[in-house]
């Protein structure tokens, strides 16, 4: 009998620390797991008894990456139990804030975390001193990103101004203008960066799972819907009942807890290329021209492809945020003000949904009359993105082990796979 | 100091590049992309050190040998501990980065009826989340040279911190509360309004980043030594600010503080 046994201790240039753990008997894939091994920091446990005014700025401590999201998640959740409308202007500014994650979170997957792959380094520094010029515009658009954040968050990471029923502070018009044009001139390299990973040859694969994604009729939706849809099953649902369609366990080898579609058991796949697939016709006119030429069309089902379109979403995220930047610095072009509106505190249960850069969030709050959290949980993409990770490596490692692969190869693509879904494992283990 | 061919003047050899490796331990990772924030300074940054372990940008391995570790996160599992007792042996120099590894931070919160915890989140604990011990920051395992506090750390902080632990220096860390920075900002105080807000027990440093956009201090920095306790609940009474809800706003950064439990 030949036995293969593939072990990554801490696997590189990912948020977080996990493992993997492949076993190959005699060409025959025993044994996947992804195992996660971040340390449980307990939040759903730590926010109970919390004031609904806390409870935002806590979790937003679950992710350095995602923080934002998990803000505007919060608020979302707190407004559905206390039935607060927020304004237009309100609502462009938290769109604005978790697109400035995602130019973080896509720049910073694509060239610092995922590209060293292709080329074959171990970091992203020898890219630096090979090719300044690309290493300098990645991190230009990751500064931009932060600068994105920090101008309408007060702070690139852990959002300060972002509050239940709107904004504590905002920039000038000036402000919003220079970030538009800022925007615009970046926009040339982000659809560059879709042609360069459209360019690196990855496995032919095809993921098995489901996808899940938020979805808004005639809009690319982040943060605007409370709709999500399974793309295969084509089971719509309200965030409000997630629950029922989602359903969360525990495996001994992960800290994270693992999902699947409740109603048909099958694992998914959450994150930039199920929005694609999702809502391909809504995005805007140059990516949607990117994503044409990279071959980026739905139904795309290979994993890899989640890098094309992650830089996709760099080019839809560049240019419609200089829309909305434009919009906010022109008076009245943007319905009501950014001042928190008032409302009244009241018991009750809401779940709120956005589309973090890694895909789904749900935060499910249940508060008190006073407005203290009673119960929470919080299902994040990468959580839930786990077990079809482990189906997809299997796929994967059983397609590498048929064309006769060395071991060194296949935990490299495994890697690299993994990779692909940008997992947050820190973000995971909440 | 060096002498005009780089040679040491004291011992005449030439300065040896110091080792540095990062350690993350539980937290947001955010205070590690903070210090990737340094964008323009970054690659100038890692030019005076030799960088010899960051998991987050490289798949290195962690090295046997080196002169600095980087520290972010809390300590909450028996490995981590482990963890950082190892790493103090080999590092002439401990820093810690962020509210986490320094005050125990957010993650720190679930210090309290700690034991209870796991089985509100977990049907079944996972083999996979270790020997999990309730959160304490690293100063409450292994003696730490320098620090840099906030939640997340401001990317300048580091540059400033960094630079002291490489090349030394006599400037004081300031241990003052926050409270005097609003006056010299001239931002109103929400006392004054009848709100909330920790500036006037926390550590000052940050600039008061968070009252200057409208927003009450949430205490990241920890409870600053010059702190007193029982003058700010009275000042809470005399503003008609709950002083219940100041003792339970200190937990969000605090909780883990001798300082706060001896004075309740």
């Amino acid at each position: 009998m030949t036995k293969t046994a593939i072990h990554v201790d801490h696997i590189a240039r990912v948020e977080g620390h996990g493992n993997v753990h492949v076993v190959i008997e005699d060409g025959v894939v025993k044994t996947v797991e992804m195992n996660v091994v971040e340390p449980a920091r307990l939040f759903e446990s730590m926010v109970r008894g919390r004031s609904y005014r806390e409870v935002s700025y806590i979790s937003s401590r679950i992710c350095g990456i995602c923080s934002a999201s998990h803000v505007v998640t919060d608020l979302k959740a707190i407004e559905r139990i206390f039935g607060v409308e927020v304004t237009p202007r309100t609502r462009a500014l938290r769109e604005l804030l978790v697109y400035g994650s995602y130019l973080q979170n896509h720049a910073t997957h694509l060239f610092v975390l995922a590209a060293p792959d292709f080329v074959g380094q171990v970091s992203v520094f020898p890219l630096a001193e090979t090719n300044p010029e690309l290493f300098e515009q990645a991190l230009g658009l990751k500064a931009l990103g932060n600068e994105l954040c920090t101008k309408v968050g007060g702070r690139s990471i852990h959002p300060i101004t972002a509050v239940v029923g709107g904004f504590t502070h905002e920039i000038s018009a000036q402000e919003y203008l220079e970030l538009a044009e800022k925007m615009d001139a970046a926009g040339a390299f982000a659809a560059a960066a879709v042609d360069l990973f459209h360019g690196f040859t990855v496995p032919d694969i095809a993921t098995a799972g489901d996808m899940l994604a938020m979805v808004e009729p005639d809009y690319y939706p982040v943060e605007c819907s409370n709709t999500a849809r399974f793309l295969e099953a084509g089971i719509e649902f309200d965030a409000n009942d997630v629950e029922k369609h989602l359903e969360e366990y525990d495996v001994p080898h992960s800290a994270a807890l693992l999902a699947r579609v409740r109603d048909t058991g099958t694992p998914f796949f959450t994150g930039a290329l199920a929005r694609v697939n999702a809502s391909w016709e809504h995005l805007g006119q140059k990516a949607k021209m990117a994503a044409a030429k990279a071959g980026l069309r739905p139904p795309e089902k290979n994993p890899f492809m989640n890098n094309v379109a992650q830089a996709v979403e760099l080019v839809d995220a560049l240019d419609r945020c200089a829309g909305i930047c434009r919009a906010l610095a022109e008076p009245g072009a943007i319905e009501g003000g950014s001042e928190p509106v008032s409302f009244e505190v009241r018991a009750g249960r809401g779940v709120g949904f956005t589309e973090a850069p890694r895909g789904a969030l749900f935060h499910d709050l249940e508060l008190d009359d006073e407005g203290n959290v009673v119960h929470a949980s919080i299902m994040t993409p990468t959580a839930q993105n786990v077990a079809n990770l482990e189906a997809d490596m299997r796929l994967l490692a059983e397609k590498l082990v048929a064309e006769g692969a060395e071991e060194d190869a296949i935990r490299q693509e495994i890697e690299k796979l993994v990779r692909a879904y940008d997992p947050c494992l820190s973000c995971s283990v909440h | 100091m060096t002498n005009t061919s780089g040679q040491c003047i004291a011992c005449q050899d030439m300065p040896k590049t110091p080792r540095v490796v990062v350690v993350g331990l539980a937290s947001c990772f955010g205070c590690q992309l903070q210090i990737t924030n340094a964008e323009a300074h970054l690659m100038e940054m890692l030019g005076q050190i030799d960088l010899r372990y960051w998991q987050l940008t490289s798949s290195d391995p962690m090295p046997e040998d080196f002169d600095v570790a980087v520290i972010e996160g809390a300590i909450t599992t028996e490995e981590a501990e482990a963890t950082v007792r190892q790493v103090r042996e080999r590092a002439a120099t401990v820093i810690t980065v962020g509210a986490c590894a320094t005050t125990a931070g957010i993650p720190g919160m679930a210090a309290a009826g700690f034991i209870e915890r796991p089985a509100q989140v977990y049907e079944h604990v996972p083999a996979a989340c270790g020997e999990m011990i309730a959160p304490r920051p690293v100063q409450a395992v292994i003696d730490v040279d320098f620090e840099v506090r906030t939640c997340p750390v401001d990317t300048l902080d580091f540059v400033d911190v960094l630079q002291r632990a490489l090349y030394g220096s006599n400037k004081a860390v300031p241990t003052r509360t926050m409270c005097g920075d609003c006056k010299r900002n001239e931002t109103c105080c929400f006392f004054g309004k009848g709100e909330l807000c920790l500036g006037l027990v926390t550590r000052a440093g940050c600039g008061a980043r968070c009252v200057n956009l409208g927003r009450p201090c949430n205490g990241c920095r920890g409870l600053s030594p010059d702190a007193n306790l029982p003058s700010a609940r009275e000042a809470c009474e005399r503003y008609g600010v709950s002083v219940a809800d100041f003792d339970r706003a200190l937990e969000m950064f605090n909780q883990v503080n001798p300082a706060l439990q001896a004075s309740e």
